[in-house]
């Protein structure tokens, strides 16, 4: 029998996983999705050629023009950027970017060497690393086209930067995976990803609000003994930097030194990865069943009667029920939440910072709570257009149940209307403190507008979560609320309602009578109600003709 | 005379080329407990969830109760009960609130409905975790809430489409006994499973679908009697006389006690 472990069988693997991914591309093209998606990526394809090697050209020329005026300590900008693309883009562009899930090939005899190299090669073979060693590229040739003799070092320095950027990547990714398989790691890292949002949108009105009470304010003033340049020094881009210029200025003791801080820095991160990939490889298990294993306890409680809606079925009241047990236990959905409050808050900021101010709100005041209350929709109308995403294959039940599809799209519009309906109310409050208490009549037509947007968003969102309805899979890197033709469908109704709230409230101002806006707004709240109600009239027909489509592909695991 | 509990007439399934279900015609008595059977790939599911209003047929009739289940599907459903393959739970309920959940879907008022998840959780020994998420249950516990949501409103009949499959003997005995209560209460259960000896301990009549089309229908006996009898059937390992398995009534219908024979020559 062939040793498994041998450099044959480990070339073999390779090999045979190459082949498979070969014949999933190649299989992929019998379905027309698969053929559209070979023409998406052929774009995409091109357009990151461009980038690459536009990228790489630009930079060269960048570098020539440092050595060349002898500039050096400008080395660490471009190696910073290569840095943050090469990290920040493969998590921001999740939809772009091709995943292949090796851990899949555990339940062959794979060797630990072979699953490591496999990791760290197929997880790395994707158009991000291509385009920042394209641009690394550049650079070497770039430095090397000004001093020919230092070609071989600055490709060893780069190769070491890559491999770094290449190890922090898979040991960022494994980390986060490992994170998102369990639900409470994932609710904290979403949290966390929230108020990273939070605090980026905070920087700037902070900052500003500080230069302009303290005039000597400074970012590093609470910690006067640490400097920028000290920290950025002894980081990955700027050791890199470092062991270049050194070597240029012929100072090879601190260059070796920089260098090898630098292999140190990688080689850290390669015992981070091999810690996660070690894990994986000897089968550990993240499902939280095995808690429940336990012995039976005595830890019984009385089954409390489900929620009543006076004037509306049992299954709405039902389905109004459950929808807001599940939106309090999903939180990724609970965060947009807190957005409009917090927009309006850094709005305050900002009107605080600008004295003599031209901005919109500075000058029209009067607009904050229509403006907030329209964010407010705009954000949380996005969870309308695929309601069905999160109960994934439970969409089987109402299928199996004796309950009219517009039962359940009532009860699930009804807890989003409550939802819109309470953030709104925490807006108008918002207003008032921050702002000021708005009028009577800018209240009733924001409201009216509101109804208006919200009642042609559950209409058309209703008709779109059974043509278009997408699984949500909180475990998973990815744009989860639906696919093309909802973002498409999604942005022509919130362009087209907000756009006519828009222009009742300019008609309005026009006029001065905040009335017009208000009767306006009224007639077509009343209107989209008409509309809405015809809608669900006819789901009824539509979800029994979606039926298998929406089993399928909610059911999908 | 009573109407059948499910009668299909000329029940047929296609997807594009394929007939999955070939005219098949099916009645189940009430009261009966009733196995369906078959390979993979049979068209047992497709059977299934045509009978649960979970796709459409592409021709025939199907009627459960004697109500027509495409012109009267909401009177149908509640009359049945439907454990699905994939069990269609909602993950992020708790198992109290899932049944409570279930149970007004049917109709149920809401105390009603509470009192019947107490029992019911306290029967399928799920009650001792109430803030557990069903996401976080482990596969038999899945299996037993399921169940429990499918017999909350009393059904007359129930559909169960492969219950037992990935289950402990411990839940698997939980799901029987309460089958068996469903039974003795007058309920019809059309089940399907891979694993002949529960069929066969449970059932008092099957059926059994092959490539489409029902090609065996009555008792065990009957079915054993009609394997012996019949000359075109698969019968090199049929013992001469004395009782039939489920097992060898079912690979000689289905032919696959010539595949069990096949050698492989790397096996020897």
């Amino acid at each position: 029998m062939a040793r498994l472990d041998s450099g044959l069988a480990l070339r073999e693997q390779f090999v045979s996983v190459a082949e498979l991914r070969w014949r999933i591309f190649v299989n992929s093209l019998r379905t027309l999705r698969g053929r559209l998606d070979l023409v998406s990526r052929i774009f995409a394809g091109i357009g990151y050629s461009m980038i690459g090697i536009g990228g790489a050209i630009g930079l060269g020329v960048a570098a020539w023009y440092i050595v060349s005026h002898k500039q050096l300590e400008w080395l660490v900008l471009p190696l910073w950027g290569i840095l943050l693309y090469w990290q920040l883009f493969p998590v921001m562009a999740t939809a772009f970017v091709e995943t292949f899930d090796v851990q899949n090939f555990l339940r062959f005899p794979l060797s630990y060497r072979s699953y490591f190299l496999m990791r760290l090669v197929y997880g790395s073979l994707d158009p991000t690393t291509i385009v920042a060693v394209l641009w690394l590229a550049g650079l070497a040739a770039g430095i090397s086209a000004r001093m020919p003799r230092l070609l071989p070092w600055t490709l060893l320095v780069f190769c070491v930067f890559a491999a770094f950027n290449v190890c922090l990547s898979r040991a960022i990714f494994s980390w986060i995976e490992r994170w998102l398989a369990r639900r409470k790691s994932r609710e904290i890292l979403g949290l966390f990803f929230f108020l990273l949002l939070i605090g980026v949108q905070l920087i700037s009105p902070l900052t500003n609000y500080y230069l302009r009470h303290h005039s000597r304010f400074s970012p590093f003033q609470f910690a006067p003994e640490l400097e920028w340049g000290a920290v950025e020094r002894v980081l990955p881009p700027g050791l890199a930097a470092a062991a270049v210029s050194r070597a240029l200025r012929h100072d090879f003791g601190l260059a070796f030194g920089a260098l090898a801080l630098l292999s140190i820095y990688t080689i850290l991160l390669l015992v981070v990865l091999h810690v996660r990939l070690l894990a994986q490889y000897r089968g550990e298990s993240l499902s939280e069943s095995p808690a429940l294993a336990r012995a039976r306890t005595k830890n019984k409680q009385a089954v409390p009667a489900g929620w009543d809606l006076g004037g509306f079925s049992g299954p709405v009241a039902a389905i109004f029920e459950k929808e807001f047990h599940y939106l309090s236990r999903s939180g990724p959905m609970l965060f947009p939440l807190a957005m409009p409050v917090m927009i309006l808050v850094i709005l305050r900021l900002g009107l605080a910072n600008a004295r003599h101010s031209s901005s919109f709100l500075a000058t029209h005041v009067g607009f904050a709570f229509p403006a907030a209350a329209a964010y407010t929709i705009l954000v949380l109308g996005s969870f309308c257009y695929n309601c069905f995403g999160m109960e994934g294959a439970g969409v089987q039940f109402y299928y199996m149940s004796p309950v009219r599809f517009r039962e359940v799209l009532l009860g699930k519009n009804l807890a989003q209307a409550t939802v819109l309906l309470l953030e709104i109310v925490l807006v108008w409050i918002g207003v008032a403190l921050l702002f000021y208490p708005p009028s009577v009549s800018i209240t009733l037509a924001t409201l009216f507008g509101g109804c208006f947007a919200v009642l042609v968003t559950f209409a058309v969102g209703d008709l779109m979560s059974l043509y278009a309805p997408k699984k949500i899979d909180w475990a998973a890197f990815g744009r989860q609320r639906g696919g093309a033709v909802t973002g498409f469908a999604l942005l022509g109704v919130q362009a087209g309602t907000l756009g006519l709230v828009g222009v009742a409230l300019l008609l309005a101002a026009w006029f001065h009578q905040a009335w017009v806006a208000t009767v306006l707004l009224f007639v077509l709240a009343t209107l989209a109600l008409r509309g809405y109600t015809y809608a669900l009239s006819r789901i009824d027909a539509v979800a029994i003709r979606r039926r298998e489509d929406m089993i399928a592909e909610l059911g999908r695991i | 005379m009573d109407a059948p509990a499910i009668a299909t007439e000329h029940l047929t399934r296609r997807f594009g080329q394929l007939v999955a279900v070939n005219d098949v015609n099916l009645r189940v008595a009430p009261g009966q407990f009733f196995g369906f059977l078959g390979p993979n790939g049979a068209g047992k599911s497709t059977t299934i969830k045509m009978l649960t209003g979970l796709l459409a047929p592409s021709s025939g009739r199907m009627e459960i109760l004697g109500l027509d289940l495409v012109r009267q599907p909401v009177e149908v459903k509640r009359q049945i009960g439907v454990v699905p393959e994939g069990m269609a739970l909602f993950g992020r309920l708790t198992g109290a609130e899932y049944l409570n959940f279930a149970a007004r879907m049917y109709g149920l008022d809401r105390h009603t409905a509470a009192k019947r998840t107490a029992e019911l959780l306290d029967f399928m020994q799920l009650d001792d975790q109430p803030k557990t998420l069903i996401t976080d249950y482990s596969h038999g516990m899945q299996k037993k809430l399921a169940l429990a949501a499918a017999v909350i409103h009393g059904p007359k009949i129930l559909f169960l489409d492969e219950p037992f499959e990935g289950v402990d003997a411990i839940a698997s005995g939980t799901l029987k006994a309460m089958l068996q209560r469903m039974i003795a209460r007058g309920a019809t259960i059309f089940l399907t499973s891979h694993v002949l000896e529960i069929v066969e301990r449970l059932c008092s009549h099957v059926g059994i679908i092959h490539q489409g089309r029902l090609v065996a229908r009555g008792s065990i006996e009957e079915l054993g009697a009609g394997v012996q009898a019949h000359p075109t059937l698969d019968a090199t390992r049929i013992p001469a006389g004395g009782k039939l398995t489920l097992e060898e009534i079912f690979l000689s219908i289905v032919g696959g006690s010539r595949l069990a024979e096949q050698e492989l020559s790397w096996l020897g």
